[in-house]
């Protein structure tokens, strides 16, 4: 929370520096140059513990030295940084904190980068006057598999045990014993695993929590580092990697409070050994094996262009790279089919509703709302930095929580009110809520009074719910019903499936959309893409950085799709079950060699920098797709990032005048750039009553939500089946198959019923159970959760084995849970 | 049977075991009808403006105003807390453990009054974990006094409730620093808080909470009963009012003596507690518990026992407990043994606290064995000068302050055992535990 109070003047050491009133001294000391050393203050952990005393301070008035982080400034306040007293008092904390330390700098991964050796060589007295012995741990030994930590060189500074208790909330990490015997652990020493924890090796000041997968492998003088944002989820934090000979050897979090808050998730921390696995593509491949630049684009072109119709589907890829891509399809190949949504989503007159600024909300509005809608999704799985921020806002800032989805949520703990609905009634769930917000009595209503009572609202909530028909409308009025366009801080802000979901989209990659949300001649979407693949009426397709056979729902009809089809373009940066089907493959950069734009959900276009070598003879996508049109007579000019960039501002209207510099390294939300008022007008339908079909063309019919907390839940005759309810777990999928260090968290698949059904079905948690439907049907170990509504049980997607795309089918899933063998005792 | 030297307002009756009960609390010394007539009379006001002009200071260790302290807590419907700090656990101090055991229902009628000033509805007893047949008592005398309508729901028909719970610790000295003990009182760990916010403020869940010490809440019926006048008329100017005495060590007659504050020490150290053994005499003693500078005989015992004598003579009166070592002591002993408490219950919170006090023990045992130089008793006065205002709270301070001024004041005496570790006085005979004068607790 930034103190919004008035500017005051002070005096540090004989100079005037203005600071705002309120501000701790620290900040202001630092604002004005004036370096005070410090341990244990971190503002991002929330209120100063003031434990370490390194930053002590002579304030005119005050008889005893002060700590400066924990003071607040005043009107004229008078401070001495520099007084012998507060030199003696500074040399004296460095001289204890060393008093049981190490001090094995030479042999220290810290060393080089280490708070402690830069505070002990500028204020410490120099010289030891310890002779006694030191206190002594076993070392190191692993804090969890992935983080290790040496409790001698621990200074006891509280940071990372407060992360642990008071940001990720986790409560492992603690500290046990007393005194000088203090330190850092976890109950009875289990490992401490959790999705956020390796923040505390980029928070600690010394050596003490170190990453196993960076220990000995460079020191200070041998690394660059790279600012760069990681596009592994939609949370799109910005990172910095260490680089060392070319090669990426960390990721370290690049504070950006309007993205990410300081924080990463162990995903994006540790996921870039899969830039260097086996599996990784680093030169064209056609079906024969490795082929030249040359032959691999001539073969594409040629393929593509007798192929006769011609689809793309865009799943990871820059703004740059899917505006290409859009023309590409459309201008060289004459085709309207395009789609970047693995399944299907809202027409384009909602989407450009829903675009509008005054509705949506920036990542920042939540830590000053007053009530949070968490809809539809489960941030810790789709977009695992907004886990902490919603968290933040409730433990600071006193907002209410209010979660409304299928399958329980990891903030459901800190939620003052719940929602549970069917699997395939989230549109319907959301009319309802819109209405209960406006005062209606009906299933919602429980859980509406939060939102209804809340100043400032923002929802969080999951694109997947607006793949059902209406559901798009439904949040239109949702938003009307919580005045987000006439509420400071009220908004939308949308979860979506893929990392650039949004950026694709304005690039023009959709069927009914081009560049900027424009009309054009309506294309196919992703479902009707594949059926038309099976049909024989689309013969060839693109894929770039899109893997149907993972991650897109009914795993089963594009196998079917992806055989019948003549010819295959996939770009692709690893070995996966689609390229293997694929007439050509070319490679992709990951984020750490790309160059380009990418588009953070709230609209802050940010940028994507080389940071590492491509290996092998891998080129820059956009170069590669400029060279392909050109194959196909496309002449883009467009082959290098900035001429793209230029040349997709120049398309989009509302990115007009927005360039590189303004993006620069915190990027730049579109609707605060010089063309905003450029998005197109909402179409005729503007305010139209939604549709509250269930799905369109679907026989399913409509039925109520499953549960609100305080509504009663109806216990009517247990279902012979379950409805089935997915999810994208946050592990799932190449991240932990092909980062070593991350294999231990590959999920397997679990099936999730109620304690209701279980009984009913005699399943204990640990049985091996089949979740079939019409003779498909995956393995799953059961797992009874409590708070899984009766009725309804969950898989997750995108897992190795059991991937739950294979039961899906565009409409709601009904399973049958057949044993196969007990857990074992 | 009381000395006829003491001055006994909270101990009045407490040789009768039938003080305890609430009957015998009534009858032997008209307990509950200063609260009963607080309830019905008086406004939150009054009973503050009576306590603040009385200058009843802190028996805790600090001193500081009670009526002040209580004042400070603002106004307003939100939650308010009283906290009784009943985790005696320093060296020395015992006086709390005798109220408590002989005279609870004194500290819950005090503690209801305050309230009253405090405006809380919720109150708790922190006893330290070892006191606990002094908490069995005060667990029998809470319930005792709910029954009897003292505490609970529309107290005395007055529309105002006061919950107590008796809260037992877990064996922490730090605990009795109010932020910890607050801390503790959550179910956290005990640390204590960065302040301000003070407890006033901002204590317990929060809420603005008056803390305070057993035998301060044990003042409160007094002085409202019979009036800030009265009181003041005990004692000095500065220090008004009769105080709970602790004093043990090397005297005769160890044990409580409640005395007017300002009586000379040589009195309470001679007279009541019967001085050293025959043959001995006093080379040193703590005034205020181990945490307070030591006193070189011939500095302290003519002072009057009063908190501004005694932080005039560079010490402080702290909780009021005497530790007396005669001329059998070594004082480098003393200090080894007074920083291995210290060394013992520092949290490890901050710095110059978790660090300084080990590295002060492991210089003092080295100098007891012989191992050391003169050099490092330099660095010993050094380390203590680097503690003392820098620590979080003042635990750290509580043993640089004592050893600090051990080193100063018998320098020689730590030179003399560095040398011949061998030959010194009997390490052993630092302080005699607390003596067991009160009898079967039960």
């Amino acid at each position: 929370v930034s103190p919004a109070g008035r500017e005051v003047t002070i005096t540090i050491d004989g100079r005037e520096v203005a600071a705002i009133e309120g501000e701790m001294l620290h900040d202001a000391a630092r604002k004005g140059d004036v370096e005070i050393p410090y341990f244990c203050y971190e503002p991002k952990l929330g209120d100063p513990v003031g434990a370490c005393r390194m930053c002590l301070v002579e304030i005119e008035g005050i008889p005893k030295l002060q700590t400066s982080c924990s003071t607040p400034v005043r009107e004229g306040m008078v401070v001495h940084t520099r007084t012998e007293q507060v030199k003696e008092a500074q040399s004296a904390v460095v001289e204890f904190l060393l008093v049981n330390h190490p001090l094995d700098c030479p042999v220290c991964d810290k060393g080089g980068e280490c708070p402690l050796q830069d505070i002990s060589y500028g204020w410490g007295p120099g010289r030891s006057r310890v002779i006694d012995e030191k206190r002594h741990f076993e070392k190191p030994i692993e804090l969890s598999p992935l983080v290790a930590i040496d409790r001698e060189r621990c200074i006891l500074c509280y940071r990372c045990v407060r992360f642990s208790q008071e940001v990720a909330e986790d409560s492992q990490l603690q500290l046990l014993e007393r005194g000088d015997r203090t330190y850092v652990g976890t109950f009875d020493d289990r490992p401490y695993v959790a999705p956020f924890h390796g923040n505390i090796t980029d928070i600690c000041p010394v050596g003490a929590l170190t990453s196993y997968t960076y220990r000995f492998r460079a020191r200070p003088w041998d690394i660059e580092h790279a600012g760069s944002v990681c596009t592994l989820c939609p949370s799109q934090c910005n990172v910095s990697f260490t680089v060392r000979d070319e090669r990426v050897k960390r990721v370290i979090a690049r504070d950006n409070a309007e993205v990410d808050d300081g924080w990463l998730c162990d995903r994006g921390r540790y996921g870039f050994e899969m830039f260097e696995a086996p599996e990784r593509i680093a030169e064209p491949r056609l079906k024969g094996g490795a082929a030249s630049w040359e032959q691999a684009i001539a073969k594409a072109a040629e393929g593509l262009r007798g192929a006769g119709k011609v689809a793309a589907l865009v799943g990871d890829a820059s703004n740059e790279e899917g505006f290409l891509l859009q023309r590409l399809v459309r201008e060289a190949l004459g085709s309207p089919h395009i789609d970047s949504r693995p399944s299907r989503g809202p027409r384009r007159d909602a989407l450009v509703r829903l675009a509008q600024p005054a509705l949506s909300a920036r990542v920042r509005d939540i830590d000053e709302a007053d009530a949070i809608l968490v809809l539809g999704t489960d941030p810790l799985h789709s977009s695992p930095i907004l886990d902490l921020r919603v968290r933040k806002a409730i433990r600071r800032n006193g907002a209410k929580l209010v979660v409304a989805t299928e399958r329980p949520t990891a903030l459901d703990g800190g939620a003052e009110a719940i929602a549970r609905y069917a699997p395939g009634q989230a549109a319907h769930f959301v009319a309802e809520l819109a209405s209960a917000v406006g005062g209606a009595e009906n299933i919602a209503t429980p859980v509406a009074a939060t939102l209804r009572e809340a100043e400032s609202v923002v929802v969080v909530w999951g694109e997947r719910i607006a793949r059902e028909e209406g559901a798009a409308e439904a949040l239109l009025e949702l938003a009307a019903a919580i005045k987000a366009s006439d509420t400071e801080g009220s908004g939308l802000l949308e979860i979506p499936d893929t990392t650039n979901a949004r950026g694709l989209r304005e690039a023009g990659c959709l069927p009914d959309a081009g560049p900027g949300l424009s009309e054009t001649s309506a294309g196919m979407a992703t479902e009707e893409i594949r059926a038309a693949l099976i049909s024989g009426e689309l013969s060839g397709l693109v894929l770039f950085g899109a893997d149907p056979l993972r991650d897109f729902p009914d795993t089963p009809a594009w196998e079917e799709a992806l055989t019948a089809a003549d010819f295959v373009v996939a770009f692709s940066m690893h070995e996966n079950a689609t390229t293997a089907k694929a007439d050509v493959v070319f490679p992709l950069e990951t984020h750490a060699e790309k160059d380009g734009t990418i588009t953070h959900p709230d609209g802050r276009l940010q940028r994507v920098r080389p940071s590492a070598a491509r290996p092998g003879d891998i080129r820059p996508n956009i170069l590669v797709l400029s060279e392909l049109a050109e194959a196909l007579d496309l002449e883009t000019d467009t082959y290098s990032q900035p001429a793209a960039f230029t040349a997709l501002t120049e398309a989009v209207p509302f990115f007009s005048g927005i360039t590189d510099e303004m993006i620069g390294g915190r990027g730049l939300r579109w609707q605060d750039g010089p063309s905003a008022a450029n998005l197109p007008e909402a179409g005729e339908g503007a305010g139209a009553p939604s549709s509250l079909a269930y799905l369109a063309g679907s026989e399913a019919p409509v039925r109520e939500p499953l549960s609100a907390s305080g509504a009663k839940r109806s216990e009517g005759a247990p279902a012979p089946s379950l409805a089935l309810g997915t999810y994208r777990d946050l592990w799932a999928g190449p991240i932990t198959e092909l980062n070593p260090p991350l294999k231990f968290l590959q999920p397997q698949q679990r099936v999730e019923v109620s304690s209701t059904d279980a009984e009913r079905l005699g399943l204990k948690s640990g049985d091996t159970v089949r979740v079939g439907q019409n003779g498909a049907g995956v393995e799953a170990q059961v797992q009874i959760k409590e708070r899984v509504p009766a009725g309804v049980c969950f898989l997750a997607e995108g897992v190795a084995d059991g991937n739950a795309n294979a039961l899906l089918n565009g409409g709601p899933v009904q399973v049958e849970i057949e044993k196969l063998s007990e857990a074992r005792a | 049977m009381p000395d006829a030297r003491e001055t006994r307002v909270l101990l009045a009756s407490a040789e009768d075991p039938a003080l305890r009960t609430l009957e015998g609390y009534k009858r032997l010394v008209g307990g509950y009808a200063t609260q009963e007539r607080a309830y019905r009379e008086m406004e939150q006001d009054e009973v503050l403006k009576e306590l603040e002009d009385s200058g009843l200071r802190g028996r805790g260790g600090a001193g500081f105003s009670m009526g002040k302290k209580a004042s400070f807590l603002p106004r307003g419907e939100m939650a308010k807390y009283l906290c009784c700090n009943a985790d005696e656990s320093e060296p020395g101090a015992f006086k709390d453990r005798e109220l408590m055991q002989r005279n609870p229902h004194q500290l819950i009628e005090g503690i209801a009054i305050a309230a009253l000033a405090a405006d809380a509805g919720h109150a708790f007893i922190f006893i330290r974990g070892e006191y606990d047949a002094q908490a069995d008592i005060l667990d029998q005398a809470v319930a005792e006094a709910y029954e009897a309508g003292y505490l609970g729901t529309n107290i005395l028909g007055c529309h105002r409730d006061l919950e107590l719970v008796v809260h037992r610790g877990a064996g922490a000295y730090i605990c009795g620093e109010e932020t910890a003990l607050l801390d503790a009182l959550e179910g956290k760990r005990g640390n204590p808080r960065l302040k301000p916010p003070f407890p006033a403020v901002q204590g317990l869940y929060g809420g603005p909470t008056l803390i305070n010490n057993v035998e301060t809440l044990s003042n409160v019926p007094h002085i409202v009963r019979n009036g800030a006048e009265w009181f003041k008329g005990f004692g000095t100017e500065q220090s008004p009012g009769t105080k709970v005495v602790s004093i043990s060590g090397g005297v005769r007659r160890p044990g409580n003596y409640e005395v007017e504050l300002g009586i000379p020490t040589r009195e309470l150290i001679y007279g009541l507690a019967g001085g050293p053994e025959p043959g001995h005499e006093v080379k040193a003693f703590f005034p205020g518990g181990s945490s307070s500078p030591v006193l070189r005989a011939e500095e302290g015992l003519d002072l009057p026992y009063s908190f501004e004598a005694m932080a005039e003579a560079g010490s402080m009166l702290g909780s009021g407990s005497i530790i007396v070592a005669d001329d059998r002591v070594s004082i480098p002993h003393l200090a080894l043994r007074t920083a291995r408490f210290y060394h013992h219950e520092s949290c490890g919170k901050c710095v110059p606290c978790r660090e300084g006090t080990n590295w002060t023990v492991k210089m003092l045992e080295r100098m007891v064995r012989g191992e050391a130089t003169p050099m490092d008793l330099d660095i010993v006065s050094s380390v203590q000068q680097n503690i003392i205002g820098h620590c979080l709270c003042v635990l750290g301070d509580s043993m640089a302050m004592p050893v600090g001024a051990m080193v100063r004041k018998f320098r020689e005496e730590f030179e003399e055992v560095m040398e011949n570790p061998d030959l010194v006085l009997d390490p052993h005979a630092v302080v005699r535990g607390a003596p067991e004068t009160l009898g079967a607790a039960t």
